[in-house]
């Protein structure tokens, strides 16, 4: 034994350091480039204005911010975004409940019901969104073709005309792609529940809606907090479905959707970095708030 | 010695010969990739042509007018050229000129040709040529000859309150039920079918100094906007036309869905009188734009190739555009894809053969084609046109009113002019 | 006893009636795309749906895969040759970014695990922490970076970007997994005197397998489904993607919803494969990743 000690160095500290920062330094360099570089890039030329198209950029200050509470584009983006992150959170979040307590009744075949389940979210969303399309079609898509053949309308409905329904059918299409990933977070959860607890309560006489809210709740709040805050970021960064599906179009326009057509296509790109800037800050705001409850949720335990 | 002298010479001339299939083979092996909107798709015997010609391949990639300007421009800030030659159109002149982002073709072409081409100083930006017009399109009234008569309306109408009587006779006779095919998706082909009307109305959208003529209720652009409306409301055009473009109203026209193509391109009679794609294609007629003033007006909107700055086989792109302009080749994309010819000569030749359709409707509203600014378009105008677009899509959808539109479009011209 | 039976049978039903629900909602819309792939484009028109098409056509997929094309009543050149470039762009760049991302996250978790080193925990919980930075934040700046390096529409550049977004979770993942591991074993390699690295390759990663393999799923699924990324980073074929092609059919062609349809169902083969084959990594990748 300690003919091999004085022989080969036991992994000493020193030789750790080296590999452990020869292992970290790419990906050091490969974040603090790609990502807190830009990031500091982002907060610092917000304050100018930078427009390729015009030659200069001169320090304008928080002018780029100013105009976001009177634009009317913009306002509209910003409640577009808040119907979408509230409907997307309730829908995802009582689907992927009812997912996720289905699933963990299933014995048999529930591999492939999980298969199936976890399909969506697999997709490309561009793809989805190019489906749904044609399932919206006023005038040859299926969900016209279904309600008229039950007989619910009579005439094809251009579902695209009125705000509400927009904003409703491409929240539809984001649930649909979502809904998945907050039934696995919260499958997991509930399978971490111990069964003997349903049963100390089945004896003593409460019925399966008392076992929910008594003992299920309570037990995946964890799982719920992760799941409500995942929907939210993903809600607040919807692109691809209202982009495929409705364009420019000012009723499902988001504020990311600004940020792009700001940026790449009128080619204003400061004004486009300070929208981005104030909707990080709302975003981290708000991951922040759920960090928050999650911490005080699992300190309980 | 004779027969090696022969033998020599003959040897010699075969080789003369063969030269020109070595290098066309060579030079086969290089493809110009050509960037260019739906109505650009070459049949597939033309693009095998092209490449037997010129011995140049050919990639025909194929975008929607509204995403090329979005390609270019994100492309062409990134110094990078999305095709070797693209499609210029003529509002972009301003934009893409002030950028330089377009190789001039000054010298690269005869002088000829650019005489035969009238549309071609659209196309120049502080004195350099910066693409080749090959679509000469303008507009004029397109209507279905049958559907007319079946309502019992005698003639083609020639002011806007003509139109709207006609297309309720028609809806009333249940001959069609969305006689007017307008589009109001937020496109480009919405912006322009305004532009077309508030020139029916008998006035501009701005004056020279750029300032809007369309805010107050009694301009011709406040009046051409709620003539759009009066007619969605009362169920003259459909209501899923806010999603449709401009090229969804042809196709509706082609299918005999639709009474009046109002903002119908030039050359598109002839598609749609062609029997194989059209199937209203014995009853297409044109008629001069409606005026409220007696005197028709119409613009111009052509479009034009070029070759951007960074472009990987200029000379291939080159031999393309030129191409394009040759005149068999401006009628077959006329007679196939709707391209009316942008050479005069072609033009005459056409209507000498007889083969130009409905060519003296044609002939006359082309005498009265004006730009739509008379200046040269300003580089603001894709953005302003876009805000037209989205404002006119609102209001379609009802969701603001031709006043709040209005409006929202003088805010939006204020924004894109600073 | 008979209202017991009756109670269960009742659960069953409606067991089994919640299941069916489940998978008409998840798979429904992708079997309709695959039938509208199928239909003809008369039978498209008709505003009445099928189950199944009445009759079953390849035409679209000819489209993609053919010599010629259909526009607009013309015979035109095959879409073919950008088509096949777009899917082997989508391959080439989410192969890429797979491998790499998996290889550093491999590497550099059992780093931030075993080995010691200055600023070990901050530098993990700063890489961990971008996921909450949304893309869109850093796209601009990121993007006049790359002009200036002359790397818009290459591949290095779009894996490097994928690898930026898609390293954090993959970390994290692993690190959860090398964490699970058992200490012992790793020790028991040192003591017969192997080294760091060496024990990393040839005990640890074998034994880390499940979740290398659902950390390259959820990669190589989230860059494969890209969409904003590469519209502004890969504005020509050399490097455009599948899902921005696809989009670009819808503005090419009036209601050829058939051949985007088509061109949709080939772009889902890939994810369809994995999970139903690899299924059990990438819930179990899934559910790790959740655990935050």
């Amino acid at each position: 034994m300690s003919h091999f000690e004085q022989t080969k160095p036991a992994p000493g500290t020193r030789h750790d350091v080296w590999l452990g920062l020869g292992f970290a330094i790419p990906i050091i360099v490969i974040m603090g480039g790609l990502v807190f570089v830009p990031l500091a890039s982002t907060l610092w030329d917000s304050l100018f204005r930078i427009d390729p198209m015009r030659p200069g950029t001169p320090f304008v200050g928080l002018q780029n911010y100013a105009g976001f509470l009177t634009d009317p584009a913009i306002r509209q983006g910003w409640y577009n975004t808040f119907v979408y992150v509230v409907l997307a959170v309730i829908l995802e979040t009582v689907g992927g409940l009812g997912a996720a307590l289905l699933l963990s009744r299933i014995k048999y075949g529930r591999r492939w019901l999980l298969a199936a389940l976890v399909l969506p979210w697999c997709l490309p969303p561009v793809v989805n969104a190019i489906a749904w399309l044609w399932i919206y079609n006023p005038s040859y898509g299926l969900l016209n073709g279904a309600l008229h053949a039950m007989g619910l309308i009579d005439q094809n409905i251009v579902w695209f005309n009125s705000r509400s329904t927009a904003l409703f059918l491409v929240t539809v299409v984001h649930v649909w792609r979502m809904m998945p990933l907050t039934a696995i977070i919260l499958l997991a959860a509930l399978q971490s529940i111990p069964q003997d607890l349903y049963e100390a309560a089945k004896l003593d006489g409460a019925g399966p809606i008392k076992c929910f809210r008594m003992i299920t709740l309570p037990l995946i709040a964890g799982g719920l907090a992760i799941a409500l805050s995942q929907s939210t970021v993903f809600a607040l960064n919807l692109f691809d479905e209202a982009w495929v599906l409705a364009g420019p179009s000012l009723d499902t326009r988001t504020v990311i959707i600004q940020v792009y057509m700001s940026a790449f296509q009128n080619l204003h790109f400061s004004q486009g970095m300070a929208l981005s800037v104030l909707t990080m800050i709302v975003s981290l705001i708000i991951s922040a708030l759920y960090v928050m409850r999650v911490y005080r949720e699992t300190s309980y335990d | 010695m004779k027969r090696r002298q022969f033998l020599t010479t003959a040897s010699a001339l075969g080789a003369t010969l063969a030269l020109p299939a070595f290098s066309k083979r060579a030079a086969a092996s290089t493809t110009v990739s050509v960037l260019l909107p739906p109505w650009s798709t070459l049949p597939k015997d033309m693009a095998d042509r092209f490449t037997s010609q010129t011995g140049f391949g050919l990639d025909n990639q194929t975008l929607g007018w509204d995403d090329i300007h979005a390609k270019i421009v994100t492309s062409m800030v990134a110094k990078t050229a999305p095709a070797d030659a693209t499609e210029v159109d003529w509002s972009w002149v301003g934009q893409f000129g002030a950028a330089e982002w377009y190789q001039p073709l000054d010298g690269k072409i005869d002088a000829g040709l650019i005489a035969d081409l009238p549309t071609a100083k659209i196309f120049t930006f502080d004195g350099k040529l910066m693409a080749l017009p090959y679509n000469n399109d303008f507009r004029i009234l397109i209507y279905n000859r049958a559907h007319l008569q079946q309502a019992g309306v005698k003639d083609a109408p020639k002011t806007p309150d003509e139109l709207l009587d006609a297309a309720r006779k028609i809806k009333a006779a249940k001959v069609i039920d969305y006689p007017i095919g307008l589009p109001f998706s937020a496109t480009e082909g919405a912006s322009t079918a305004w532009y077309l009307l508030t020139k029916a109305f008998g006035g501009d959208l701005f004056d020279d100094k750029f300032e809007p003529l369309f805010v107050s209720p009694d301009s011709a652009g406040y009046k051409a906007m709620a003539f759009q409306m009066q007619a969605l409301k009362e169920g003259l055009i459909d209501p899923a036309s806010t999603g449709l473009k401009d090229v969804d109203i042809q196709e509706l026209f082609k299918a005999g869905k639709i009474t009046f193509d109002i903002a119908g391109w030039a050359g598109n009679i002839a598609v749609y009188s062609d029997a194989s794609k059209s199937k209203v294609a014995k009853d297409v007629a044109a008629a001069l734009m409606p005026s409220t003033t007696g005197k028709s007006r119409t613009f111009g909107l052509p479009g034009a190739v070029g070759i951007p700055a960074s472009a990987k086989n200029p000379e291939a792109a080159l031999a393309f555009a030129k191409w394009m302009l040759q005149p068999e080749n401006q009628i077959e994309s006329y007679l196939t894809l709707g391209n009316l010819p942008t050479r005069t000569s072609v033009l005459e030749k056409l209507n000498a053969d007889g083969k130009l359709y409905e060519g003296d409707k044609l002939l006359q509203q082309a005498a009265v084609v004006e730009p739509l600014f008379a200046q040269g378009t300003p580089g603001w105008y894709p953005q302003f046109s876009s805000a037209v677009a989205t404002a006119l899509n609102q209001a379609a959808k009802g969701q603001a009113t031709v006043d709040q539109a209005v409006k929202q479009i003088a805010d939006g011209a204020k924004a894109a002019q600073q | 006893m008979a209202r017991i039976n009756l109670n269960r049978i009742c659960a069953r039903l409606g067991l089994t009636a919640a299941v069916i629900l489940l998978l008409i909602w998840s798979l429904g819309p992708i079997y309709w795309s695959l039938v509208t792939s199928l239909t003809a484009p008369n039978e498209m028109m008709t505003g009445t749906p099928h189950l199944w098409p009445p009759h079953v056509t390849l035409e679209h997929y000819g489209k993609l895969f053919g010599a010629s094309s259909q526009s607009q009543g013309n015979e035109v050149q095959s879409v073919w040759p950008q088509f096949s470039a777009a899917l082997l762009n989508s391959v080439i760049t989410s192969a890429a970014a797979t491998v790499v991302t998996v290889l550093m996250a491999a590497f550099g978790a059992y780093a931030f695990v075993r080995l010691r080193f200055p600023g070990r925990d901050t530098i993990f919980m700063l890489v961990v922490a971008t996921m909450a930075v949304p893309a869109y934040t850093v796209m601009i700046p990121l993007y006049r970076l790359m002009i200036s390096i002359n790397l818009i529409d290459t591949y290095l550049g779009i894996t490097l970007i994928y690898v930026s977004a898609f390293l954090p979770l993959a970390l994290w993942l692993m690190r959860s997994v090398y964490r699970s591991l058992p200490i012992s074993l790793e020790e028991a390699a040192w003591l017969d005197g192997a080294g760091r690295t060496y024990t990393l390759v040839r005990i640890v990663l074998p034994l880390a397998a499940p979740g290398l393999i659902a950390s390259a799923i959820l990669t190589f699924l989230s860059a494969w489904g890209q969409f904003m990324v590469p519209l502004v980073f890969s504005p020509s074929l050399a490097t455009k993607p599948l899902t921005v092609l696809i989009p670009e059919f819808v503005t090419r062609n009036y209601v050829d919803y058939g051949l985007m349809n088509a061109a949709g169902v080939i772009a889902i083969v890939p994810p369809v494969i994995l999970v139903a084959f690899l299924n059990r990594y990438l819930v179990r990748g899934l559910m790790a990743g959740a655990g935050k």
